[in-house]
């Protein structure tokens, strides 16, 4: 995987729904590339809640969030002068946001299971089946709290995919490119995500109605 | 319910099974497919429960927009870096343009 960000296609029409332009961007982006220090904080106040939501996600811990979030803006501040605008920026930035989690999940040996493992399709790793189970429906059972603490437990490989794509909304051709790997790949570790979710919120739904 | 988990073929016509399905279910759900015309799901509970399920997981994860935002501290670390960083190059504050870059 890449260490930095590089240029990618220009971006689909969905993706522009789910990464609108915000006033002011382009301006503050070409400020900052000059050098303008208030430009660079501006960018800052615009994505830090979204950088820090996706490193928080990650990690699961505010302090290492905080840190990574620092991180991935000093590297937003080196490599700004590459930006060319062939993507959205926010894409971009979320791109190198991602590189510097995996690099501090590669540091981190990855507790539960290999990003690499979970990123290669395995012949005999595909998701799951389902040919029983009829006495629980998630539907309508679900809080936030909950699905936030599910999301907490999948492996880290999963659970950057789901992130990605079902909270953030980039599309598998983005999430591809970020973690420079198939989309095919990036299609299939969504579903295993999504059903490991499923797995993870009736086990928790099945303790509750024990008790 | 119909449990199909192997393949079964009446009057010459074949029955899609649970495991075949789910094994679509991947591209289907890409494909934005409505799944409530497929004959599978008509006739089995189980996979209709299933569709339903990651169907709402889907559904709830969009809701889990960023609340937070990090602490007035990490915008302070990155400037006091970022001087620090140009500091050392003895120059004003300038992101770092490398050869080869520009719009």
């Amino acid at each position: 995987m890449s260490a930095g960000p590089t240029e990618s296609k220009p971006a689909t029409h969905q993706h522009l729904r789910r990464n609108p332009p915000i006033l002011g961007e382009a301006e503050a982006i070409a400020a900052a590339q000059a050098g303008d220090e208030k430009a660079f904080e501006t960018l800052y106040a615009l994505h830090k809640r979204r950088v820090y939501s996706l490193c928080l996600r990650m990690l699961g811990n505010v302090a290492a969030a905080e840190d990574l979030t620092q991180d991935a803006f000093l590297q937003l501040y080196r490599k700004i002068g590459t930006f060319r605008g062939d993507s959205a920026f926010s894409t971009w930035l979320h791109r190198l946001a991602v590189n510097v989690v995996l690099m501090h999940l590669r540091k981190k040996g990855l507790p539960q299971i290999s990003l690499e493992e979970a990123l290669e399709p395995s012949q005999d790793d595909g998701p799951r089946k389902d040919f029983g189970g009829r006495d629980l429906q998630l539907s309508g059972s679900i809080d936030r709290v909950t699905l936030e603490r599910a999301i907490d437990d999948l492996p880290p490989g999963y659970r950057l995919v789901f992130v990605l794509h079902d909270v953030e909304g980039y599309e598998h051709n983005e999430i591809a490119e970020m973690l420079s790997c198939s989309i095919g790949n990036s299609k299939s570790q969504l579903h295993k995500a999504r059903m490991k979710l499923r797995d993870l919120l009736r086990t928790g739904q099945r303790k509750e109605t024990a008790v | 319910m119909t449990r199909t988990r192997f393949g079964e073929t009446t009057l010459g016509k074949t029955i899609m099974t649970c495991a075949d399905f789910q094994e679509r279910l991947p591209e289907l759900f890409e494909t934005h497919a409505d799944l409530s015309a497929d004959e599978h799901l008509k006739t089995c509970e189980n996979c209709a429960a299933l569709v339903r399920d990651l169907e709402y997981i889907a559904q709830q994860a969009k809701l889990l927009l960023p609340i937070h935002d990090p602490s007035p501290g990490v915008w302070e670390n990155i400037r006091t870096a970022i001087r620090n960083e140009q500091g050392s190059k003895g120059g004003p504050l300038k992101p770092p343009v490398p050869p080869a870059a520009g719009r």
